[in-house]
């Protein structure tokens, strides 16, 4: 009714944003050492044309709408790429890409649902939500083997991983540290000092910080909270359902006190940098280091070819090396109400058959260089440094996947983590202390709560 | 033409026909979803889940006790002050010009409309970029003029960033509030004009006393509506600001938007919504009744 109204001017409203910000994480399947494990497995050579067409799997020509996070241009290029493939491939299957606004995905699917124009197939983050009002139709069992691992609800699999958590890390100028001697540091107050040190030499910001997109600070954010919190309690949020812990606890105080000390160390007007910027700081010599995820590596190289990247994982304060990875419940899946028709729900399944066979899989994992979720590996032309980074994931002392992305009792209300995230960028800018930042964050937890409390609806 | 009338029950079917479709229409798409939406304030729908579990009056019991819908209130009274004050000051202003220019009446009258032809949200992202603290037009100009020490981080300051939003919502807007003073301004008797000219009376003297008061429809009129258009304003905040930095122009209508699509809370957002409207409706009412004393007729 009227919210269909609103739905539908929003609606307007979101595909005027759809240049803005970049896709979140990546989303999920395998750890990097399963990755690198089965890496021996299947290793694939890209065919010179993979155009050729099959054998038809459907009764009468059928069209298929897919929607992605289209953010990032490397996910824009290579799902592209892949569905015009799979289009060759199978000439009475259509798939249609709808713009996706990469910068507030899950908000825009949402709206695309309100005004019914939920897609046949897409890539799906909010996952729990949409499997717990039955819009996701299961899987079936030979795409789930396809993967590594997959997150399942009540036994079945709703989505198939694109890719191993997006691992996050400092991406820096390699050649600036070599010229200045500056070396990768060991340890958390290593980091700190080179910070300084580039500070006090004054050429450049030691960081660029994306804080107009703030799935960006998120980054940040996680690397603390997983520092703070997590290392003392990895079941913070479940306790705090619970009513055992809340906001207040010591650790999350811990947690914007070392993002206030990292912070400090970003360019000025970080809060208005958008994530699409901060590769043109650090190729242009403007900052020296960037926290991001792997994708960031092929969007350097596109900025300047010649960019000598560097990566190091940033240790905690307490001297472990923690690392998102591993798999999550995100992916690709397919609309429950598109499978009431067979032909949609086999051409639906046939597309991810197709995505993720090794030849097509490679484009997408080449071009955002992730790490690949399904047992037959792609032959990827990853390069040094993601190597680094396959095998620091490898070797670290947790691998977790990122607090949104997590489900059951761990499971975030809706929309938490911005509230946070927002919060955080008001306490860094001291807008807000530390105390009253907390006691928000306790009150808008229990108004979360009353409506979205996995722990109590599962007893 | 003849009418067919029903003259039984004195219902003019011709009249009903006409009216019927476009009666239809409002009803089945304004009247039934703002009734509906009522409705839905007084529950907990997540907007996905066929479930909507019915909380009484909870959701208004929150908004009127929560920390965010009170800053998104400030930040809405705020931004809507500042653009309802800016703009119709711009806009007469800009209609005054267009009026007592010579020459190029058309072309300057077109120039300072074409903002209002783009789109909010392209306007958004013209400004976001202008703004860029490092490489935005506006910090250039700044340095290249030697003023670098003016620069700001416009967009992520938190004490700058609702005035800059409300200065691309005056930009955008004050076009359009022009057409509607300067359609008023050439309804101004020129005899009256001109006989205060000849009793002696001066430009600002005969502006003051003579078109001020005649063109006061016009500010009834563009009052209400930069009023509702300021209480309204979501497209720039959501490409300029996201709301932030924190929540520093996050706005009702943000508020609404973000609790309704993101955190789905249909309810409360559907809550949120009627305060609004019933927010607009007490300042409009109070609005109208202050600018209708002030109206002249001739």
């Amino acid at each position: 009714m009227k919210k269909k109204l609103i739905a539908s001017v929003l609606c307007t409203y979101m595909v005027g944003t759809m240049l803005a910000g970049c896709s979140g994480n990546a989303s999920t399947g395998t750890t990097a050492a399963d990755a690198k494990a089965n890496q021996s497995e299947a290793k694939t050579e890209a065919p010179s044309s993979v155009a050729v067409q099959k054998t038809s799997i459907v009764t009468a020509p059928t069209e298929l709408t897919f929607i992605f996070a289209d953010g990032d241009e490397g996910a824009k290029a290579s799902m592209n790429e892949i569905v015009n493939r799979f289009n060759k491939t199978y000439p009475d299957i259509s798939i249609k890409i709808q713009p996706g606004n990469g910068g507030a995905y899950n908000e825009f699917l949402k709206t695309k649902e309100s005004v019914g124009e939920f897609p046949d197939v897409m890539e799906m983050r909010d996952t729990p939500v949409y499997v717990r009002a039955d819009m996701l139709e299961p899987l079936p069992d030979d795409i789930v083997t396809l993967f590594n691992s997959t997150v399942p609800f009540d036994g079945k699999t709703y989505t198939a991983p694109i890719a191993g958590e997006n691992t996050q890390g400092i991406i820096y100028n390699k050649k600036y540290f070599d010229e200045n001697g500056f070396t990768e540091p060991a340890t958390y107050d290593e980091f700190l000092d080179l910070c300084q040190k580039i500070k006090e030499k004054g050429d450049m910001s030691p960081l660029v910080i994306g804080g107009q997109d703030i799935w960006h600070i998120g980054f940040w954010f996680y690397k603390a909270y997983n520092d703070q919190v997590l290392s003392q309690d990895p079941d913070f949020i479940k306790h705090c359902y619970e009513g055992t812990k809340n906001f207040s606890d010591p650790s999350i105080a811990a947690s914007f006190e070392e993002l206030q000390k990292i912070f400090q160390y970003g360019q000025d007007g970080w809060v208005s940098t958008p994530d699409a910027q901060i590769t043109t700081f650090l190729v242009s010599n403007m900052s020296a280091m960037m926290y991001s995820g792997t994708h960031m590596f092929s969007q350097i190289k596109a900025a300047d070819p010649n960019f000598s990247v560097g990566w190091f994982p940033v240790p905690s304060p307490d001297g472990k090396t923690r690392l998102v990875g591993g798999g999550g419940a995100g992916g690709l899946a397919i609309s429950a109400e598109a499978a009431k028709d067979p032909n949609k729900k086999a051409a639906a399944e046939e597309f991810i058959r197709f995505f993720f066979q090794p030849e097509n899989y490679k484009v997408y994992c080449d071009k955002l260089n992730a790490i690949p979720s399904t047992k037959a590996l792609p032959d990827l032309n990853a390069d040094s440094v993601m190597m680094e980074v396959i095998e620091a994931a490898g070797k670290a002392d947790d691998l977790s996947v990122m607090w949104n992305g997590r489900i059951g009792d761990n499971e975030l209300p809706p929309d938490f983590r911005n509230f946070m995230y927002k919060t955080t960028i008001e306490v860094i800018q001291g807008q807000r202390d530390i105390p009253s930042a907390c006691e928000e964050l306790n009150k808008t937890w229990q108004v979360s709560m009353q409506s979205f409390n996995p722990v109590k609806s599962s007893k | 033409m003849k009418m067919k009338n029903n003259k039984k029950s004195g219902i003019d079917l011709v009249t009903v026909s006409f009216i019927a479709p476009a009666f239809l229409f409002f009803t089945l798409f304004i009247i039934v979803p703002t009734i509906a939406s009522v409705y839905y304030s007084f529950t907990s729908w997540d907007g996905l889940n066929s479930a909507v579990p019915f909380v009484g009056i909870s959701n208004y019991k929150e908004i009127f006790t929560s920390a965010r819908f009170g800053n998104a209130l400030k930040n809405t009274m705020i931004l809507t002050a500042f653009i309802s004050v800016l703009e119709n000051a711009m806009a007469l202003m800009l209609a005054l010009i267009v009026d007592h220019v010579r020459w190029g009446k058309n072309f300057f009258r077109s120039a300072f409309y074409v903002p209002v032809l783009i789109s909010g949200i392209v306007s958004g992202f013209i400004w976001k970029i202008m703004y860029n603290y490092n490489f935005g037009a506006v910090n250039t100009i700044f340095k290249e003029i030697g003023l670098g020490h003016l620069t700001k981080d416009w967009l992520g300051s938190p004490s700058l960033a609702l005035a800059m939003v409300g200065v691309v919502l005056v930009w955008k807007g004050a076009g359009y509030y022009m057409i509607i003073y300067l359609a008023s301004l050439q309804s101004v008797p020129t005899d009256v004009v001109e006989a205060a000219s000849i009793d002696g009376a001066s430009p600002l003297q005969r502006f003051r006393a003579i078109t001020l008061p005649l063109i006061s429809g016009a500010f009834t009129i563009n009052f209400t509506l930069s009023l509702i258009n300021g209480l309204k304003v979501f497209d720039q905040i959501s490409v300029m600001t996201d709301g932030g930095p924190g929540f520093t122009t996050e706005t009702i209508v943000y508020l609404l938007y973000k609790v309704g699509f993101n955190e789905g809370r249909q309810g409360f957002g559907t809550a949120v919504g009627i305060v609004l409207l019933f927010l607009i409706l007490i300042l409009n009412g109070i609005q109208q009744s202050i600018l209708k004393k002030r109206e002249v007729q001739l």
